[in-house]
């Protein structure tokens, strides 16, 4: 395993061996940011470590918006303090339909367009290994890695590595899984992306208002998950709880209208179990 | 090309003048009365089964241009001449190969051993070199002897055209001995400067520039292996050492690489090229050498040893003021791991064209708001401080992933110029609960013309809460009867 190969130090191997089974001792390697969210932070042991790998998933193309904008939002407010620089790897098959990001959209989420760095490689394992060599610089605030679905040379050992790197490194890296299923992984956390109907502002309330988003945290090294309603504040670059105080807490995950064919048929009647005749 | 007895000759032909004539053959070919400028139907008539071809220019230039690069192993300055000829300035190269007689040998034999004839001549001036190697014997030709030893040529020694030879031809001027020693003025006043100029230039009382096919490189180191060598780890290794005899020379001009290539001679005329670019001026041997690893291990399966490379040449195409250069003394930090190091690495192996960041340009249109350009590439040129940015919204105006082309959709709308109220993306339909707008953004007249469209931007959002960036491509009535909608951007 390569991974193992290329630590040179007892103090690597140690690290590797916490990443493999997680327990308490594992957390005096991280620094940790609070999100200021009492029940998250609780949830997270106290915040989101910044030198590790996160993984951020939406399950339908049109969710991808959303999910960049939390990796954004994590890589802005936990990344990598003394430097600001964000690498952006993209998967070649990400990139047939799911766009660019727009400096104008950037600079309105808080984010400055002209410290973030694309890598488009042809290959998927031309983009691995440019997320693993990114990972081990130091000199980036952040690096993010665009990957659509679940291909198969991403696994395992090769989340592990990531992790392994961001670790030595102090470089937040995070996984924007595009269209993708959950997948056991090193990462630190996995969050699940979803939309909400926006809460209207007071100037203009026919409009779309601040975005909001249903985050479920289905991994958490820390053990416990959960869901939450957070929406990114740009100008103080950090998550808000975003619950308004007039709507219903409750989310339910709906189920998706099909996409080509008309609705679904209306229920006709209730199915019950009849004893058998025999 | 070598003779094959037992089979038909082989000819090229090529229809000069609506007729089709032999302009090249096979040397046994000639003992059966083929010759070249003969027409099609006579050969034919000598040789029924005559092997024909017809004439490709574009692969004889390729090939030709082919054979330069190889020749760069002589010298780096190699200009193409016509379709068939090579001009090499060998000004202070031929003792590198123990003289001109084995320098002229050495050609020789390595270009028979790949299968071409060929016909050399060394002179003082390209021009009588020209003279000898065409219409002569002489394969070298004594300094300053070069007007001799031409003046028994025939006149189309000296590169004119047929014409011009034929109307010299008919005064009774055959060699260029003739009017080598005529009054110039009246020679000039019949037959034009042209021809002063190409016998002066043979004769070397005017300079003759070539223009050679590559740059010359700022510096170069060379290394020559006895044996050629194939192994990847040889080359790598061959590469270090290079690198490391170059470092002195770039530090007594004090200067950075930013641009080098290594070129690979191969044994039977092949040239492989590698060409890294570095962000920053560089002056490490490691490092320089471990962005040709990268490039190797990028295309190791497409960089054909073949028999094996004989000859490794660095060259520096583009070097820079050397500055800083100064470490750390309490925080060491190890340079391979710094910003600068990744950029040259990612862009050494994936090539500098995929390691992007955005440059801007001052206009309203979206799409050609920004691009994404090599990060090595822009030096300063754009300056991105000139573009005005939004600051930070909690309500965005501008999407936060904009398609890379907008998507059309069916919208239902009402005319004018409502929003619609619901559409059609990806063959999902979507209802619209919120919307702003519309953003007008006029079309560039002076780009696309006067009849374009202008657009009405608007931003939705659904029943859900998906939100997006929509266009209504044309104004109602005033531009289009039946506007169409386009999907452009998504709201994070």
């Amino acid at each position: 395993m390569a991974a193992i190969a290329r630590t040179r130090n007892a103090d690597a191997a140690k690290s590797l061996v916490q990443d493999l089974c997680p327990g308490p001792g594992d957390s005096a390697h991280e620094t940790g940011a609070a999100f200021d969210i009492p029940a998250l932070d609780q949830h997270l042991n106290g915040g989101m470590c910044s030198n590790a790998l996160h993984e951020v998933r939406c399950s339908l193309a049109r969710d991808f918006a959303g999910a960049a904008g939390f990796a954004l939002g994590l890589a802005a407010q936990f990344g990598k303090r003394d430097a600001n620089r964000i690498l952006w790897v993209i998967d070649p098959a990400a990139s047939v339909d799911s766009g660019l990001p727009f400096p104008d959209g950037l600079s309105e989420h808080g984010i400055d367009p002209k410290r973030m760095i694309f890598v488009r490689p042809i290959t998927l394992q031309d983009a691995l290994w440019s997320a693993d060599q990114a990972a081990k610089c130091g000199d980036l605030s952040a690096v993010i890695f665009q990957v659509k679905g679940n291909p198969k040379p991403f696994d395992m050992t090769a989340t592990r590595r990531l992790m392994l790197r961001a670790r030595e490194s102090g470089v937040l890296v995070c996984v924007l899984r595009q269209s993708g299923a959950e997948e056991a992984s090193a990462a630190a956390t996995r969050w699940h992306v979803e939309i909400m109907p926006s809460e209207p502002g007071p100037d203009f309330e026919h409009g779309p208002g601040q975005a909001r988003h249903v985050h479920t945290l289905e991994r958490n090294r820390h053990g416990r998950t959960g869901q939450w309603t957070l929406t990114w504040n740009p100008e103080k670059r950090a998550f808000e709880d975003g619950i308004s105080k007039t709507q219903t807490t409750h989310t339910v995950r709906r189920i998706h209208a099909p996409a080509d064919r008309p609705d679904r048929p209306a229920e006709m009647g209730q199915v019950v179990d009849l004893e058998r005749a025999s | 090309m070598s003779a094959r007895p037992d089979s038909p000759p082989i000819a090229i032909t090529d229809t000069e003048k609506n007729a089709v004539r032999i302009v090249a053959h096979e040397a046994h070919a000639a003992r059966l009365g083929i010759f070249n400028r003969q027409s099609l139907s006579d050969a034919r008539a000598l040789v029924p089964d005559l092997e024909c071809h017809a004439r490709d220019r574009d692969a004889d230039h390729e090939l030709l241009g082919s054979l330069a690069a190889w020749c760069e192993r002589y010298t780096p300055l190699v200009a193409l001449d016509g379709d068939d000829s090579l001009f090499m300035d060998v000004t202070g190269c031929t003792h590198l190969f123990g003289g001109e007689e084995s320098f002229i040998a050495d050609i020789e034999t390595r270009l028979a051993a790949q299968g071409f004839s060929v016909r050399t001549c060394l002179a003082d001036t390209a021009g009588a070199a020209w003279a000898m190697a065409r219409h002569g014997t002489g394969r070298i030709i004594a300094r300053d002897q070069h007007a001799q030893a031409i003046s028994a040529l025939p006149l189309a020694a000296l590169r004119l055209d047929t014409n011009l030879v034929t109307s010299l031809g008919r005064v009774g001027f055959k060699t260029v001995g003739c009017i080598a020693d005529l009054p110039r003025a009246p020679l000039a006043a019949r037959f034009g400067t042209h021809l002063l100029d190409r016998l002066d230039q043979a004769s070397g009382r005017q300079d003759e520039i070539i223009s050679p096919l590559m740059p010359v490189a700022e510096l170069a180191a060379e290394k020559r292996f006895a044996d050629p060598i194939v192994h990847e780890d040889d080359i790598k290794r061959g590469i270090a050492l290079l690198a490391g005899n170059i470092i002195a020379l770039l530090e007594r001009r004090d200067l950075g690489v930013r641009t080098c290539e290594v070129k690979l001679f191969r044994v039977d005329g092949e040239v492989q090229s590698l060409s890294v670019h570095a962000a920053n001026p560089l002056r490490d041997a490691d490092r320089i050498a471990a962005l040709f690893h990268e490039r190797l291990a990028r295309l190791h399966t497409d960089l054909d040893a073949g028999f094996g490379f004989d000859i490794m040449r660095l060259n520096i195409l583009q070097a820079d003021p050397f500055n800083g250069g100064q470490h750390d003394l309490v925080e060491h930090k190890d340079a391979g791991d710094s910003y600068a190091a990744l950029i040259d690495r990612l862009g050494a192996r994936l090539g500098t064209d995929r390691v992007l960041q955005f440059s801007f340009a001052d206009t309203h249109i979206p799409e050609r708001r920004f691009a994404l350009v090599p990060i090595s590439g822009r030096d300063g040129k754009t300056d991105p401080d000139q573009v005005q940015l939004p600051g930070p919204a909690r309500t965005p105006t501008r999407p936060l992933i904009l398609l890379e082309r907008p998507e059309p959709i069916d919208a239902i709308a009402q005319v004018p110029d409502s929003p619609p109220s619901r559409f059609r993306w990806r063959k999902v339909l979507y209802e619209i609960a919120r919307s702003e707008g519309p953003e007008r953004i006029a079309c560039e007249w002076w780009r696309d013309g006067r009849a374009s469209l202008s657009r009405d931007y608007f931003s939705v959002e659904d029943t859900q809460g998906y939100r997006f960036w929509l266009f209504r491509h044309g104004l109602y009535e005033r531009e289009t009867t039946r506007p169409d909608w386009y999907m452009h951007g998504l709201f994070s």
